[in-house]
């Protein structure tokens, strides 16, 4: 039998096109800006986008780890937002309470994501239930405990020095931005070249063979659960650190935003595929198409609907499934 | 030594009736692998007709053509002489076409009932289903069919494999085709149940239905079949009425290669250490198994299907866990309580499953990535992979086991079928197994490919690996083990000493239990 | 072939095979039992009339979103965007509808209409355009919300009362009318070809294909469906609340869900039945007034509603595992 090698042995190909394409949606969108609105891409509108973009990013980070295993996470908001007010209120906006602070807060996520991936992976409970679930747990936790956020402590702000480092410039660079970049580096070098990313990518293939070639399977999900659970509680942090005061319902938007930056850069939604780089740019896209909304002073209710319109498009421009045979 | 095949269209004997299903000059290519190379097929109203040749060879895709389950690059298709265009299974059944395909169609979490008479429900008021004279009417198929022991009102799912099967073959008989066409109906169904589908098969060709199959087992085939045509390369080489064609022939025909002794000889076994025990051992649908397995042995385990079998590999692969008994290894017990503990060095057990597609290789990704799956932390340092270690054990395997294809980082999916099961092997080599635990694995292998298997078993058996054999053949594994351990619902019924054991012998005892050889 | 093995009951058949809609009823009686039980520690006496009215005033929106959202995580989907139909649906019956006889019918028909055109453009995207439900339901879930907004920017309009007394009337529990009727269809839609093919469908797509099942018809008829149940949710919500909000509808995206678990049906789709979402609509519209009489915190009461959902889910689980190797 004649084989004919063809371009689809080839898969990373198709992964890295999708990157680029992600990252050219995000470049067009900032051209578009510009034209539309002068000034838009200017080096320091540039910087602001990326720097919310960096929120998205750091969010999307750990959503994109559970949905590479075929995953979600649908905690993402109260988690962060639970964070966030136990940050403040710990730290009480002193720096020499930062080193309790926190690892405190950081703990607090990975214990809930502990809690997340137990439930998934040795109770076999559907993701969407589990996640949903302990969403809303956290969020009676949160509110009650700090009272509907009037508790006395609730109104402290974030310690100095971590205001300084996520508002700061480092070489003209935000801090933040800096430390997104960091991330970056680390998180795709520990997906590609890793037994950690090799792993993730077995078990979003074919858990069950996966399972059969020795890999503890459930260790694994639990773990990434775990890191999804800590970069909520990351992005509380930075998020106070970076506009000052907590406030309630401020993770809401990063649910949507997380899992449509994912999808955007390329994650496939059922795992296996996919990369952080992509991720960024999909978290980039969309705060860029944000902003370019709201620099054209869009009312509300247009911003959403350009918001699912544009995202329809990207999904038909290149998440399309398999035609069935 | 090759057979030269002729260039032209072989000579048909011609058949006493017109062709019931005709197809002509039929080219099929997926992605780049040309499926169908000008290939033809005739089959007539009253016969039984084998369709035989190696995986790949192209019956099933020729089968899935002339059902309608997708068209043809090109050619034709004639039904009783006149030209169709076949766009789908459901309109071929209008031209009385009926299939059974290798993979189920069955609806799992619907009762048997429901899926009998999908979508030709009994209607009541307003064109509304009666549930009532669904089962009524399953029943009634089934009693029409011989069929006693399936309950209609089950799930599919709680089914045994065997009975979907003969689920799935009730749904397409029942539509009353006049060609009927099976893809390896057998390969899931166990002797008793074989012998229900060749009665019914005698009786549909009575009626003159027009009866085309495939399998591997040759027994079968011989026993049926009206004429047998053979596949290989994407074309029809030849047709002959059964009785002209011996089985060598037959797989001369089909491999192009004259057959040498089907079955090596196990090695001899002298003194060997034990290196596996299984004391007491209960669990799901075990009972109470004790058995050693020693270096360099292949101790094969027969009996029906269903009687214990993949749940006792499962228990020594620390996949189930076992309610009682011990697990020895190398004189010492141990808890497995996952493939991990199994794996690990020192242990060194490992499970080749039968659906390698599914429970065996990620085929989404690289053959390297597949092969040194559990074996990281030796392409790793620190977690990092180190892409040089990984490169020359993948070249190790390449070369040791003749893998085809291009580098370590063509994807699985891409490969033939043989050529996956070597990967699949291959893994379990780099992880110095000791222990090999092979469950099934010939099931649907082309005669080619079975007879590198056996080589390969054979030689690890040599270099002292420990080999747990199950079959679905008997003659396989009467051949190739130096024990045969027969379970019969869950426990030990028999212990058949080798060389030269009698696979009938191991028959009876998977039927009667309780012999002594 | 072998000789005849003992059949079972028709009866066992149906609680094997049933386990987790059983396990719903049994939830829904549960909670029933515990409501009166702490209502008369509060109130010394039993609920009444009022109570039943409010509750299955309540409970109703929540119903029928989670009956749509059933049809459609059967076929193996899911649909986000059930809560901004309903913004959508509650807005425009709001805003539009007047106190006469043809302006309510017109409008219930345009809010149908509505439903189904949402509906269609979920179904096609995902069944021609072949993206992933999540995606897709996301996205429409803004661009209805979007919609929704234009419609009715700050909440206020007005629902004839007449048409709030038709639908959820305010003294009778005559909503309860409502819930048996859905009961009805769904025992109606099991039936028809129609219904059998989104089982099929959710069991397995190739499987319903090569059995001539019209698989893309048939998801796109689900989300239409879908589509249509939550555009009444809508206006069902509007009638209760005689008033529209355009972003109440948003939490019933993930209630409905929540439902829908409760009720025992599967997310991967094949297996469930609508009766236990119905039930799992009343079950979480109990919890809460559970929650009020047990004198909860009101702050508190997600964290009920969590813990509860994931109970009931863990529950399921684990009966079924147990029956599983009992039988």
């Amino acid at each position: 039998m004649i084989r004919l090698r063809t371009l689809q042995d080839y898969a990373p190909s198709v992964e890295v096109r999708r990157v680029i394409y992600a990252f050219a949606g995000a470049i067009l969108l900032f051209v578009i800006g510009q034209i539309v609105h002068p000034g838009f891409g200017s080096r320091n509108s540039i910087q602001e986008v990326l720097v919310i973009a960096s929120f998205v990013g750091l969010v999307a980070c750990g959503q994109m780890f559970v949905i590479l295993i075929g995953g979600i996470d649908l905690s993402v908001p109260w988690v962060l937002n639970g964070a966030a007010i136990l940050f403040v209120t710990s730290a009480l906006g002193q720096n020499s309470r930062i080193l309790f602070a926190v690892p405190l807060v950081l703990i607090m996520g990975l214990a809930i994501g502990l809690v997340n991936g137990a439930g998934v992976a040795y109770l076999n409970i559907p993701a969407v239930v589990m996640t949903l679930g302990m969403n809303g747990i956290m969020q009676g936790l949160t509110l009650g405990i700090s009272n509907g956020l009037t508790c006395s402590s609730c109104a402290s702000y974030a310690p100095p020095i971590l205001q300084n480092i996520v508002n700061g410039k480092l070489f003209g660079i935000p801090g933040e931005l800096l430390l997104w970049l960091g991330l970056i580096i680390v998180v795709t070098f520990a997906l590609g070249s890793t037994t950690f990313g090799r792993r993730i990518y077995a078990i979003g293939n074919n858990a069950e063979a996966t399972y059969l070639a020795g890999i503890r399977v459930k260790r694994v999900t639990v773990a990434l659960y775990m890191l999804s659970g800590m970069f909520s509680a990351l992005a509380g942090i930075i998020l106070v650190s970076f506009g000052g005061q907590a406030s309630l319902g401020m993770g809401d938007p990063y649910l949507f935003q997380s899992i449509a930056a994912v999808v955007i850069g390329g994650v496939y939604i059922l795992g296996g595929r996919g990369n952080y780089l992509g991720t960024t740019a999909g978290a980039i896209t969309l705060v860029a198409l944000v902003s370019v909304l709201l620099a054209e002073n869009m009312p509300d209710y247009g911003r959403s609907i350009i918001y699912g319109v544009v995202l329809l498009a990207i999904l038909l421009l290149y998440g399309r499934e398999e035609r069935e045979a | 030594m090759t057979v030269k095949e002729s260039a032209s269209q072989p000579e048909v004997p011609a058949p006493t009736i017109a062709a019931a299903i005709e197809g002509r000059g039929i080219f099929k290519a997926f992605g780049g692998v040309q499926a169908l190379d000008d290939a033809s097929f005739a089959a007539s109203f009253g016969e039984v007709h084998a369709l035989v040749g190696e995986n790949g060879a192209g019956k099933s895709t020729m089968i899935k053509i002339m059902s309608g389950l997708f068209p043809p690059d090109s050619g034709i298709i004639e039904v009783e002489g006149r030209e169709v265009d076949l766009r789908s299974p459901v309109e071929a059944q209008k031209l009385s076409v009926g299939t059974v395909f290798q993979e189920l169609t069955l609806l799992p979490w619907m009762t048997v009932a429901e899926n009998l008479l999908l979508r030709h429900e009994p209607r009541g008021v307003g064109g509304l289903i009666r549930r009532g004279d669904l089962v009524r009417r399953a029943e009634a198929i089934f009693a029409d069919l011989g069929i006693e022991h399936i309950d209609p009102r089950a799930l599919v799912a709680d089914l045994s494999l065997a009975d979907q099967q003969v689920v799935e073959i009730a749904h397409a008989v029942d539509r009353k085709p006049g060609i009927f066409f099976m893809d390896e109906p057998t390969s899931s169904l166990a002797e008793r149940e074989v012998e229900w589908l060749f009665r019914l098969i005698r009786k549909l060709r009575e009626d003159g239905t027009c009866i085309v199959f495939t399998s591997h087992r040759w027994r079968e085939i011989s026993s049926i079949a009206d004429r047998i045509t053979i596949f290989r390369n994407g074309r029809n080489v030849a047709t002959y009425p059964a009785m002209e064609l011996g089985e060598d022939q037959a797989i001369t025909l089909m491999t192009g290669r004259s057959v040498s002794a089907m079955y090596p000889e196990p090695p001899s076994l002298e003194g060997q250490e034990p290196v596996l025990e299984a004391r007491g051992l209960s669990g799901q649908r075990v009972e109470d198994i004790t058995f050693t397995l020693h270096r360099g042995e292949i101790l094969g385990v027969g009996g029906l299907a269903g009687q214990g079998h993949r749940e006792l590999f499962l228990t020594l692969f620390g996949v189930l866990k076992p309610t009682a008994g011990q697990i020895v290894v190398d004189g010492r017990p141990r808890k497995l309580r996952s493939p991990h503990d199994a794996i690990r060095a020192g242990m060194g057990i490992a499970l080749v499953p039968e659906d390698r597609k599914r429970e065996g290789l990620i085929l989404p990704m690289p053959i390297a990535d597949n092969l040194t799956l559990p074996i990281l932390r030796r392409v790793s340092r620190l977690s990092v992979i180190e892409p040089d270690r990984e490169r020359t054990l993948v070249r190790q395997m390449f070369e040791r086991l003749l893998i085809r294809a291009s580098s370590g980082r063509q994807l699985v999916r891409t490969l033939s079928g043989g050529n996956q099961q070597k990967v699949l092997i291959g893994r379990w080599l780099l992880a110095n197994t000791r222990i090999l635990l092979l469950y099934d694995i010939t099931r649907g292998v082309d005669v080619g490919t079975k007879h590198d298997i056996y080589e390969l078993v054979l030689d690890l058996a040599r270099q002292g690996c420990a080999i747990l054999f199950y079959t679905s053949d008997t003659e396989e594994m009467a051949h190739l083990c130096h024990r045969v351990l027969v379970l019969r619902e869950g426990a030990i019924s028999a212990e058949l000493q080798g060389p030269g054991i009698d696979p009938e012998q191991v028959v009876a005892a998977a039927v009667r239990g309780s012999v002594r050889a | 072939m072998s000789a005849v093995t003992r059949r079972r009951s028709p009866w066992t058949h149906f609680v094997v095979q049933n386990v987790p809609l059983l396990l719903a009823l049994f939830l829904l009686l549960a909670s029933l039992i515990v409501y009166v039980v702490l209502f008369y520690g509060n109130e010394h006496r039993i609920p009444g009339n009022f109570e039943a009215t409010s509750i299955s005033n309540n409970a109703l929106p929540l119903a029928i979103a989670a009956t749509g959202q059933t049809i459609v995580i059967l076929t193996g989907g899911i649909d986000l965007s059930v809560g901004g139909m309903m913004d959508i649906t509650n807005s425009v019956t709001a805003v539009h509808m007047h106190d006469s006889p043809g302006s309510m019918v017109l409008w219930s028909l345009v809010v149908i209409l509505i439903g189904a055109a949402g509906g269609l453009l979920n179904g096609l995207l995902v069944a021609i355009g072949r993206l992933q439900p999540i995606l897709v339901t996301l996205a429409t879930l803004s661009i209805f919300q979007g919609i929704a907004i234009k419609i009715l920017p700050t909440p206020g309009g007005q629902v004839p009362p007449s048409f709030t007394n038709l639908l959820t009337n305010p003294n009778r529990p005559t909503a309860l009318i409502y819930v048996a009727l859905i009961i009805l269809l769904w025992l109606i839609f099991r039936r028809t070809s129609f219904g059998i093919s989104i089982f099929a469908i959710g069991n397995d797509r190739q499987a319903a294909r090569a059995n001539g099942v019209n698989v893309l018809w048939a998801r796109v008829g689900a989300f239409i469906l879908a589509g249509i149940m939550s555009a009444l949710a809508g206006m069902f919500l509007a009638a209760t609340t005689t008033g529209g909000d355009a972003t109440t509808g948003d939490a019933f995206t993930l209630t409905s869900i929540a439902a829908v678990v409760l009720g025992g049906v599967s997310l991967f789709g094949g297996r469930g039945s609508a009766i236990g979402s119905v039930a799992g609509a009343f079950v979480l519209t109990l919890l809460i007034n559970i929650l009020f009489f047990a004198n909860i915190n009101p702050l508190y009461q997600s964290f009920y509603e969590g813990v509860f959902l994931i109970g009931a889910v863990v529950l399921t689980v684990l009966i079924g595992r147990y029956l599983r190797r009992a039988t």
